[in-house]
């Protein structure tokens, strides 16, 4: 028995450690990726995008056309793994883990690309001035995303995500291509890395007064307070009060 | 373990916290390791306070008697004739003048509170937006039509008036087949660029939101939609006017220009407001 | 020791018999005194933080080590504030502590009004200090507003101007009463200077004076007690102020304050350097006021858009739900022990309490008002929640819309319900005790006490 239960360790152990290297494999521990190719781009457009968006990108009854939205636009969608559509049409595309591998990303972008001329995947660079970037993410992101980037209700049954899993280069892709109910912020390249500099900072820093309770501000600072606060002092207020002589000590 | 012990207990643990909130103090302080031994430096100290009165004392309970607090009739009335003797009581004339006097005093030595702020004269009515005004961004820069793609949206200010809070404007460009404009507005929105302003007019707060899909304006303070294709009339949220609309038109040299002032005031509403006066043109 | 001081005062039996004063004994008392000590510690953190703060809204450019508003235009007033948070040695901790008292204070102060509230505590001839106890309330409402306003960050700022269309929308006075309170347009550089004057010396000043009242309200008309053995309605029974009662509060003051520098140190609240300085030009969504004005946000944001002109008079939108809607509650709760005693024709002295279930009608006019005054709490988060729940914000705030007018009606008549199912098995209980017969009669607030033989 006890022989058993270590062999069933052993394997879940290994099963684990099996699934965590392949599943979580970081794409660049892939083989030597090779720069984005139309032709096998358009292979796997056939299989995973043509059916809602047409052959060539022209559009379908389900899909829009996508033939202008340039490489920016399906780096975007394909690695924040907005698409392929879980949500039924209409629903606001989330985020969640892409569904290809980095090469066929790489392919599939090179395709779309190819079809027509929408804007390029910025180059995005992260060393450009975190106070212009403030600046700009307080007057420009900050109404939808807040300005902690912690996400939004814009209405409409749509959301402004938090940007804590963005990293520079989504940042500057979404406000090139402005995706789905996101304005476009057609901003000069350095302003753009500034943005994306400063949300980086605020993705990568931790908060300087203690635990942050989801950086959203006076709502969960409140629950805080009445049910830390609060409770903890109605609990010590009755503790201090009882009669402890009368309860036995 | 007896309650002794548990004083000592506590008190022990809340000197070596104090002294360890020097010791923080003085090598640079750090915020959440002061935080947790000043907690347990007060802490330790409260706890040894109430486990003393709960344990140690012996404190049976006592009871004490409440008399009804008011006096009797007889001290009532000699108060009172302590207070009034006739001498006050008997000059009504001269009493009724004290009074005015004193309110006029008060009235007098109450006026200077309206030093506190401006009378509002027209202030309400007007922004920094007039006719030929240029349309500039949060940088200063002129906007061209051209470099505005459809879809995007742009906070400007009037030319010479960057960062004014109550001339603040979202000028947004749609396709010009979309927009259903009210009556007379038709050549307010050149090319499909429309203007409205920025400031809600529930309760002021900047309408920053905007949902590219919906052609919606949102602000984010209480949740009141404007629609940008109709005028921004509010579609949904507690904003009962529309954002006023700046009229535009496009220059020679292609940048967009104001052809006058927001036809109705800005921001919150106000119990005067349509009391137009001086049209804003 | 002691000798020096009565030849000089003449204080020894004064003293003696003030030592000597009963106080009942129950944990529910102590909340007040939370509220107290909450105070003790905005008061203490208070002081320190004025030895720092700017009250100056001339802008300034910002050169401090943050370097994400390093050359940015702020205020001299948010300068100080991040000053203080990021230069002072424990200047963060003090603020954070500072803040947390705030929010905790608020909440103690409601629960102890409940308290009272509840268990009939406010009737004669305590109405003077419930009187005492609101106007407490109103100032220390005033004192987190104009508080949390001070840094002048985006989010204050924001608040600060939706109080200022509120104060517009008065028909009649409100564009000159707005323009006097904020020395012109909004926004202006004196505000903050004026807030400040407000918060540091003259609210506080009526707030001690009030809790001076309160407290000596409270000292001299002796403190009310639980029915029970040996307890009647011109008695007190309990345990001496000293050494008992004092050792107990100041311990729970001890506490207390543990307990917010706990919070102040661990975590974090307010962070205004990420908010970034006030601009009216922008905003940060999701904007919120701290809790304890939740419920004048949450009803501007229910109220539906309502804004008619008559006879050339507007009614702005957000006049109703903000300015005459909260002061109609005030005026209610304040006038409460004289409309209660109206209604129920009680006007004996009262030194016993009671428990909820035996005034079933006070109880479910409390349960009501509280429901009303969460609804519109929770409200004002509904963008918040919405993100949490992913359900739209318009389907949510239409939901509460109707919550807002159902629920508190509904809440009072199940509490009614249950006071009086509980006062039932009550009897039945006692009856069964005493072999099956009891004798009542109503009291003054319609519930059922005991007649005895």
């Amino acid at each position: 028995m006890k022989r058993m239960r270590l062999a069933a360790l052993a394997i879940a152990t290994l099963a684990v450690i099996g699934f965590a290297w392949l599943g979580g494999a970081d794409a660049q521990d892939a083989p030597e990726l090779q720069p984005g190719s139309p032709e096998r781009g358009a292979e796997l457009f056939i299989v995973a995008c043509a059916t809602c968006h047409g052959r060539q990108g022209d559009g379908a009854a389900s899909g829009p056309a996508i033939a202008d939205a340039g490489a920016a636009s399906a780096d975007f969608q394909l690695r924040t793994g907005r698409m392929p559509l879980a949500q039924p049409p209409g629903e606001q595309p989330l985020r969640k883990p892409p569904a290809f591998e980095e090469q066929a990303i790489r392919d599939l972008v090179a395709f779309v690309a190819s079809l027509g001329d929408g804007p390029a995947i910025p180059d995005v660079k992260t060393d450009a001035s975190l106070s212009r970037g403030m600046e700009l993410f307080v007057a420009n992101c900050a109404p939808c995303h807040g300005a902690t980037a912690a996400g939004g209700a814009v209405g409409g049954g749509a959301l402004a995500p938090a940007l804590d899993r963005s990293p520079p280069r989504i940042v500057a892709e979404s406000m090139i291509i402005g995706p789905g109910q996101m304005p476009i912020f057609d901003l000069p390249a350095e302003d753009g890395n500034a943005v994306a500099s400063y949300v980086e900072f605020l993705r990568t820093s931790d908060p300087l007064g203690g635990f942050s309770i989801g950086n959203i501000g006076p709502v969960p600072e409140g629950f805080v307070g009445w049910f830390v606060g609060m409770g903890l002092l109605a609990v010590l207020a009755y503790l201090v009060g009882r009669d402890w002589r009368k309860a036995g000590g | 373990m007896t309650a002794e012990r548990w004083i000592t207990a506590a008190l022990g643990c809340s000197i070596v916290a104090s002294i360890g909130l020097v010791v923080t103090y003085l090598l640079g302080g750090q915020a959440q390791v002061e935080g947790m031994l000043l907690a347990v430096a007060l802490g330790g100290l409260g706890a040894a306070l109430v486990i003393w009165a709960a344990s140690l004392l012996d404190a049976k309970p006592e009871s004490e008697e409440v008399h009804p607090l008011a006096s009797t009739q007889t001290t009532r009335k000699a108060t009172l004739e302590t207070l009034s003797p006739d001498e006050i009581t008997r000059r009504g004339f001269l009493l009724r003048l004290l009074a005015g006097a004193v309110a006029a005093l008060a009235t007098a030595l109450a006026i200077p509170a309206l030093s506190l702020g401006p009378q509002p004269g027209r202030a309400l009515f007007r922004t920094d937006w007039q006719g030929g005004a240029r349309l500039v961004g949060a940088d200063g820069e002129p906007v061209r039509v051209a470099d505005l793609g459809l879809e995007a949206v742009r906070t400007v200010f009037p030319e010479g008036h960057v960062g004014s809070p109550d001339a603040q404007s979202l000028l947004i460009r749609v396709r010009p087949g979309d927009l259903v404009l009210p009556d007379g507005r038709a050549d307010w929105a050149p090319e499909g660029c429309v203007a409205y302003s920025k400031v809600c007019t529930h309760a002021g707060c900047p309408v920053g939101l905007y949902r590219a899909e919906d052609h919606t304006l949102l602000c984010p303070c209480h949740q009141s939609n404007f629609d940008v294709l109709r005028g921004a009339v509010p579609t949904f949220g507690p904003a009962a006017r529309p954002l006023p609309q700046l009229p535009l038109e496009i220059d020679a040299d292609g940048y967009l220009v104001a052809t006058g002032d927001f036809p109705e005031p800005v921001g919150a509403s106000f119990w005067n407001m349509t009391h137009s006066g001086e049209a804003a043109e | 020791m002691l000798r020096w001081f009565d030849d000089r005062l003449g204080l020894a039996s004064f003293t003696r018999s003030g030592l000597r004063k009963v106080f009942p004994d129950h944990w529910t008392f102590l909340l007040g005194e939370v509220a107290l000590f909450c105070f003790v510690v905005l008061l203490l953190t208070g002081i320190f933080l004025t030895l720092f703060y700017v009250p100056d809204g001339t802008p300034v450019t910002y050169e401090g080590p943050y370097l994400p508003l390093h050359g940015q235009q702020v205020s001299a007033a948010y300068r100080s504030v991040l000053e203080l948070s990021f230069e002072v040695q424990a200047g963060l901790v003090m603020r954070q502590v500072h803040h947390w008292a705030a929010l905790v204070f608020l909440a103690a102060i409601t629960v102890h009004m409940l308290r009272i509230f509840f268990t009939g505590a406010f009737r004669r001839p305590r109405e003077l200090n419930w009187l005492v106890g609101i106007g407490l309330l109103t100032l220390a409402l005033a004192l987190g507003i104009t508080g949390y306003s001070l840094p002048d960050d985006l989010l204050s700022g924001t608040g600060l101007r939706i109080l200022y269309s509120a104060a517009l929308s008065i028909p009649l006075v409100g564009p000159y009463l707005a323009f006097l309170l904020f020395g012109g347009e909004f926004p202006t550089e004196t505000i903050v200077s004026r807030l400040f004057v407000f918060h540091v010396m003259l609210l506080p000043a009526l707030l001690i004076g009030g809790i001076l009242t309160h407290l000596a309200i409270l000292w001299r008309q002796k403190h009310t007690q639980w029915p029970g053995p040996g307890r009647t309605e011109h008695n007190v029974v309990g345990r001496p102020f000293w050494p008992s009662q004092v050792l107990k509060s100041t311990g729970l003051l001890l506490l207390t304050a543990a307990v917010l520098a706990m919070m102040g140190g661990l975590i974090q609240i307010n962070p205004v350097w990420t908010y970034g300085p006030f601009d009216p030009t922008t905003i940060s969504a999701p904007a919120q006021p701290d809790w304890y004005v939740g419920w004048l946000d949450g009803a501007l944001r229910l109220f539906p858009p309502f804004e008619p002109t008559i006879l050339g008079i507007t009614i702005p939108s957000p006049f109703i739900p903000g300015v005459l809607i909260p002061t109609a509650a005030f005026t209610v709760m304040a006038l409460w022990p004289f409309i209660e005693a109206r209604l129920t024709h009680d006007r004996a002295d009262h030194q016993l309490l009671e428990r909820p279930r035996d005034a079933p009608f006070r109880s479910a006019i409390g349960v009501s008002g509280l429901t009303f005054f969460v609804v519109l709490t929770l409200a004002a988060g509904n963008d918040v929640a919405a993100i949490i729940f992913t359900i739209p914000v318009e389907t949510l705030t239409n939901a509460l819309r109707v919550a807002i007018v159902v629920v508190p009606p509904l809440a009072g008549l199940l509490t009614w319900r249950i006071c009086r199912e509980l006062r039932r098995r009550d009897v039945e209980r006692a009856a069964g005790e005493r072999g099956g017969s009891v004798r009542l009669r109503r009291n003054a607030q319609s519930g059922f006490e005991e007649v005895d033989e």
